[in-house]
């Protein structure tokens, strides 16, 4: 019996000298990479659909093959379709949704961010905002196309009316999600109303209006199918529709497959620019 | 001089009734010195910095920096937070220079301030960084160089260390001294712990809840003995330190007895 206990480090060595290293457990996916599980769960619905074709348990005219698609993408591509080549097609569709998100980008920032700060700005904007923001916007493309004709502005404007709420409400949550003593810090820093705004509001509430913007982005695909589908001889919606009619489906599929791309390619876009933007999202 | 002349705050809670959060409080802190103001939660102490920075307005009573009213918040007047203010998206450097950003210094100039005021606080290493790569007590000590690079008059301090650890807190203190022998800044400090009060502060203010006023004052002057000699162990060793730590107990509970009996 010994009334001292000794106790001696133990340093255990594992044969490559890397010792394991942990983290925290998170909450929720996190950081954790999802390509993968993406990448395998597009395969997998692939196979499904090159399978219910082959088998021919669904009709060839309702879905034709992965392989026929793929032939009349390249089809398409060297001949061009319903009046239009595919590059007149995409670019058409492509213009309209940029030209749109750009405008409801610059606008519903501010107005959003002006919303969340004054309550004059609130109760003038909130009045219309909520009034035409819950409305499809097929029931008042009509309107527009009476009010501003079948050309460009039409769709454009149509666009820029289903992209701008999502980004105006999303501004003004990046707003209220401010804390005071943030605020308050930067004033006895000798911030001036501007610089509040520039150096403080903005930044705080860009995480909110990203999202607003990716949500815009997703909704802005959806619309602009709708506004192609009336009155136009150019874009992605064009060309599905003239397809629906001759009941082309390999056609219609490209052309979802193509929306997809782009619609995809946008998301990832945002998704880049969150990661460059605001890296500190959630850690502070 | 930092005069606080009959402040007094009445707030209207959610439901209607009115709160007495501070009662005529008489106030100066004049140059070099420390002045702490001790309390329990609710007595007030929180509404006299706000009042102090200029984030809320007096009832009545007037607060005046160097002759001139305190209206707004402003630079003459640098605050620390209890909980860290800093901004997520900037790194530790451009934090400390924010606010030289705000009053338009040349960016390499105020590299130049927050670099020597990162090394004031010890944290020269850790400019890159950014804040949530740091532990609470770096980033306190950011938020105290961030303070001090608007080269204040008077620098607010909200219950500072309330939040990090009994060892972390103890650094704190001394480095504070430190900065403060270094500086020069008046410092207004508040806390609810009684050594931190009597460790740190020329003037001490014991405040008292229902509504907030002040019911005791003290000149103390271990602050200065610390800066003297360095040893804080001694210090608070010290019988006067601990008789003053009882007395002041003794009217903190005090004033809760009177309070329980008047209610």
């Amino acid at each position: 019996m010994s009334n001292v206990i000794e106790t001696t480090g133990v340093v255990v060595r594992a044969e490559t000298d890397q010792p394991k290293t942990v983290e925290m457990n998170g909450f929720g996916v996190g950081e954790r990479n999802t390509l993968v599980i993406s990448f395998a769960t597009a395969v997998a619905l692939i196979g499904t659909w090159w399978l219910i074709a082959r088998l021919g348990l669904v009709p060839r005219l309702f879905l034709p093959t992965p392989q026929e698609v793929a032939t009349q993408l390249g089809a398409v591509y060297r001949d061009g379709y319903a009046g239009a080549s595919l590059g007149e097609h995409i670019s058409a569709s492509l213009f309209r949704i940029a030209t749109a998100a750009a405008i409801a980008i610059a606008a519903g920032i501010p107005i959003g961010l002006l919303m969340g700060l004054n309550r004059w700005a609130k109760g003038i904007f909130d009045t219309p905002i909520e009034f035409y923001w819950p409305l499809p916007p097929l029931a008042y493309l009509p309107l527009m196309i009476i009010w501003l004709g079948i050309g460009e502005t039409s769709k454009v404007t149509l666009l820029v009316l289903a992209m701008f709420a999502p980004i105006c409400l999303s501004a003004q949550a990046g707003v209220r999600a401010l804390p005071i003593e943030r605020v308050n810090a930067a004033r006895s820093l000798g911030a001036r109303p501007w610089q509040l705004l520039v150096s403080i509001v903005l930044p705080s509430a860009l995480p909110e209006i990203l999202t607003g913007i990716r949500i815009a982005l997703g909704v802005g695909w959806g619309t602009l199918v709708a506004a192609e589908l009336i009155a136009s001889n150019r874009g992605i919606g064009y060309m599905i529709m003239s397809a629906s009619q001759f009941l082309a489906t390999d056609v219609v599929f490209v052309g979802i497959g193509i929306i997809a791309a782009c619609a995809f390619a946008f998301s990832a876009a945002v998704r880049l620019l969150e990661a460059t933007l605001v890296p500190w999202k959630g850690k502070s | 001089m930092l005069k606080v002349d009959h402040a007094s705050v009445y707030f209207r809670t959610r439901d209607g009734r009115t709160v007495h959060a501070l009662d005529r409080v008489s106030l100066d802190i004049p140059d070099n010195s420390f002045v702490v103001a001790l309390g329990a939660s609710g007595c007030g102490k929180s509404t006299l910095l706000n009042a102090i920075a200029g984030f809320l307005p007096l009832s009545s009573g007037t607060i005046t920096l160097d002759g001139r009213p305190v209206m707004r918040p402003g630079a003459d007047r640098g605050v620390v937070f209890q909980k860290d203010t800093l901004l997520p998206w900037k790194s530790v450097v451009d934090n400390v220079a924010l606010g030289l950003q705000f009053t338009g210094t040349p960016k390499a100039q105020r590299r130049t301030r927050a670099e020597e005021l990162l090394f004031l606080v010890g944290l020269k290493d850790f400019a890159k960084a950014f804040p949530y790569e740091l532990s609470g007590g770096m980033r306190q000590r950011v938020g105290i160089a961030r303070a001090l690079a608007a080269d204040p008059d008077v620098l607010l301090m909200d219950e500072p260390f309330g939040a990090l650890d009994s060892l972390t807190r103890e650094q704190m203190q001394e480095l504070l001294v430190s900065i403060w022998k270094t500086t020069g800044k008046r410092i207004f400090f508040i806390t609810h712990s009684i050594e931190e009060a009597l460790f740190l502060g020329t003037q001490l203010v014991v405040m008292s809840p229902r509504p907030g006023r002040i019911v005791a004052r003290f000149e103390l002057d271990f602050v200065r003995e610390f800066a003297r000699t360095g040893d804080a162990r001694s210090i608070k060793m010290a019988p006067e330190f601990a008789s003053l730590r009882e007395e002041i107990r003794t009217i903190l509970h005090g004033s809760d007895e009177i309070r329980s009996a008047a209610e």
